[in-house]
C-alpha cells in the first residue's frame, strides 16, 4: 500500500464517509423512529386524558395501539431490508442497537403485564429511551440524539417525585425530546446534504 | 506535522477495523468481563446465603460492587495502554458499555425513590388489611436489572460476532421473564446464572484468546 493509493486523508475521508452514510441511513429509517415516537406520545397523553380526564377504568387500553404500529415496523423494515443496496458496519452496529433494544421494549413489557400496568412503570422505559438515543447519538456524532437521551434520563429521574398519573406527561415528554424531535433533525439534516 | 501523525494513526485504525472484521474476531482482554460477572454472581449467591441461612451481614453486600469499580478503572487505562489503535470496534462497544453503567445507576436511583414512595402505600395497606400485600416491589427489580444486563450484553456479541456474549444477552433476557414468576430466592440464583453465563464465561473464553493472540503475535515479530 503506497501513500498514492490510499493516503491518510483518503482514510479519514472514508471514515468521516462511513458515519455520514450511516447517520443518513438513520435518517432513511427514521420512520421508525417517528412511528414509534408518535405511537408511544400518544399512549402517554392518551392515557393521562382517559384515565385523568374521562376517568375511563380501562385506560391503559390505549396501548394497544402498539400491535398495529408492530405490524406496521415490520413490514416497512421488509420493505427497506429490500432496496437496500449496501451494507455498512456502522449501520450494522445500529441495527444490532436496535433489535436489542426493541427486545428489551418486549421484555419489559411482559414483566409489566405481571407487575400490572397501574404501577410506577414510565421511569423504566424512559430509562430504555434515553438508553438507545444516547448510544446512537454518540456513535453518528449527531448531537440532538446524545442531549436527547440525556433528558430522557433526566425525566426518568424526575418523574418518581410525581404521581403515576403524571408520569404520564414525563414519559410523553421523554419521548418527544430523545425520539420525535431528533428523528425530525436529522431527516431535515439529509435533505439539505442531498 | 502533529495533525499528519494523527491522520497516519487514524488510518491504521481503519486498517485494523477491517482485518477485524474480516477475520470476525473480537480480542479483548476479557478480565473486566470476569470481574463483573464474578462480582455480581457472588453478591447474588451471598444475598442468597443471608435470606437461607437466616444471617445479615453488618453491610449490603451490593456495595461490592462500588469497590469493583476501583479495579475497573485500572483494567480499562491499562487496556487502553496496551492498544495500539482504537478502531470503531472499540468506539462503539465504548460508548454501549458508558452508556449501560449510567442507565445502572440511573436504575438504582428510580427503583430506591419508587422503593421509598411505595413503602408507605404498603404498610397502610397492611394496616388497614391486617396481612401484608400480595404485591411485593422488591420481586420486580431484579428483572429489570437483568434487562440491562441483556442489552450490551447482546449488542456486544452480535457486533463483535462473538456468541457466547450474543447468547449470554438472551439468557438474561430469558431470566427477566422467568423471575417475574419466581420468588426472590429463586431470582437471586438466576441472576448469579446470568453475570456467569453472560460476562464470566465469556470473560473466560475472551482472555484466552487474547493470550493466543499476543503468542502468535510474538511469533510472528520473531
Amino acid at each position: 500500500m503506497t501513500d498514492s493509493s490510499f493516503s491518510p486523508q483518503d482514510s479519514l475521508k472514508l471514515i468521516q464517509g462511513m458515519i455520514d452514510k450511516a447517520r443518513q441511513d438513520m435518517g432513511d429509517n427514521s420512520q421508525h423512529f417517528l412511528l414509534w415516537g408518535w405511537v408511544s406520545f400518544i399512549g402517554c397523553v392518551g392515557q393521562f386524558v382517559l384515565k385523568t380526564i374521562l376517568h375511563y377504568p380501562q385506560h391503559y387500553l390505549v396501548w394497544l395501539l402498539t400491535f398495529p404500529a408492530a405490524i406496521i415496523s415490520i413490514v416497512m423494515g421488509q420493505r427497506q431490508h429490500k432496496q437496500k443496496l449496501a451494507v455498512t458496519y456502522l449501520g450494522e452496529s445500529m441495527k444490532h442497537l436496535w433489535i436489542g433494544m426493541g427486545i428489551s421494549y418486549f421484555v419489559l413489557s411482559m414483566i409489566l403485564t405481571r407487575m400490572g400496568w397501574g404501577t410506577s412503570i414510565f421511569p423504566f422505559f424512559m430509562l430504555l429511551y434515553g438508553l438507545g438515543t444516547f448510544i446512537s447519538g454518540k456513535f453518528l456524532q449527531f448531537k440532538p440524539f446524545v442531549w436527547g437521551g440525556l433528558m430522557a434520563w433526566v425525566l426518568a429521574i424526575l418523574s418518581t417525585f410525581f404521581s403515576y398519573d403524571q408520569q404520564m406527561l414525563f414519559g410523553a415528554a421523554a419521548i418527544l425530546i430523545s425520539y420525535i424531535i431528533p428523528a425530525y433533525l436529522i431527516r431535515r439534516k439529509n435533505a439539505t446534504e442531498r | 506535522m502533529d495533525n499528519n501523525k494523527i491522520d497516519v494513526e487514524q488510518s491504521l485504525q481503519l486498517i485494523n477495523t477491517m482485518i477485524n472484521k474480516a477475520k470476525n474476531s473480537f480480542h479483548d482482554t476479557g478480565v473486566g468481563a470476569m470481574l463483573w460477572g464474578s462480582v455480581i454472581a457472588i453478591c447474588a449467591f451471598v444475598k442468597l446465603s443471608e435470606i437461607y441461612f437466616n444471617y445479615r451481614l453488618p453491610f449490603d453486600i451490593n456495595l461490592l460492587t462500588l469497590l469493583a469499580i476501583i479495579p475497573q478503572i485500572f483494567i480499562t487505562l491499562k487496556e487502553k495502554k496496551n492498544r495500539k489503535a482504537r478502531s470503531y470496534d472499540d468506539r462503539f462497544l465504548d460508548y454501549i458499555w458508558l452508556a449501560f453503567g449510567i442507565a445502572i445507576f440511573l436504575l438504582i436511583h428510580v427503583v430506591n425513590l419508587t422503593f421509598a414512595a411505595w413503602a408507605p402505600v404498603s404498610s397502610e395497606y397492611k394496616m388497614l388489611t391486617g396481612h401484608a400485600s400480595p404485591f411485593k416491589f422488591s420481586e420486580f427489580v431484579l428483572p429489570l436489572f437483568l434487562i440491562l444486563y441483556g442489552i450490551p450484553t447482546f449488542i456486544t456479541g452480535a457486533a463483535c460476532k462473538f456468541k457466547p456474549m450474543f447468547w449470554g444477552g438472551i439468557f438474561c433476557w430469558l431470566c427477566s421473564i422467568i423471575t417475574v414468576y419466581t420468588n426472590y430466592q429463586v431470582d437471586l440464583l438466576l441472576t448469579a446464572a446470568s453475570a456467569i453465563i453472560a460476562w464470566f464465561i465469556p470473560g473466560l473464553i475472551m482472555e484466552k484468546e487474547y493470550r493466543q493472540a499476543k503468542k502468535e503475535e510474538a511469533k510472528n515479530y520473531v
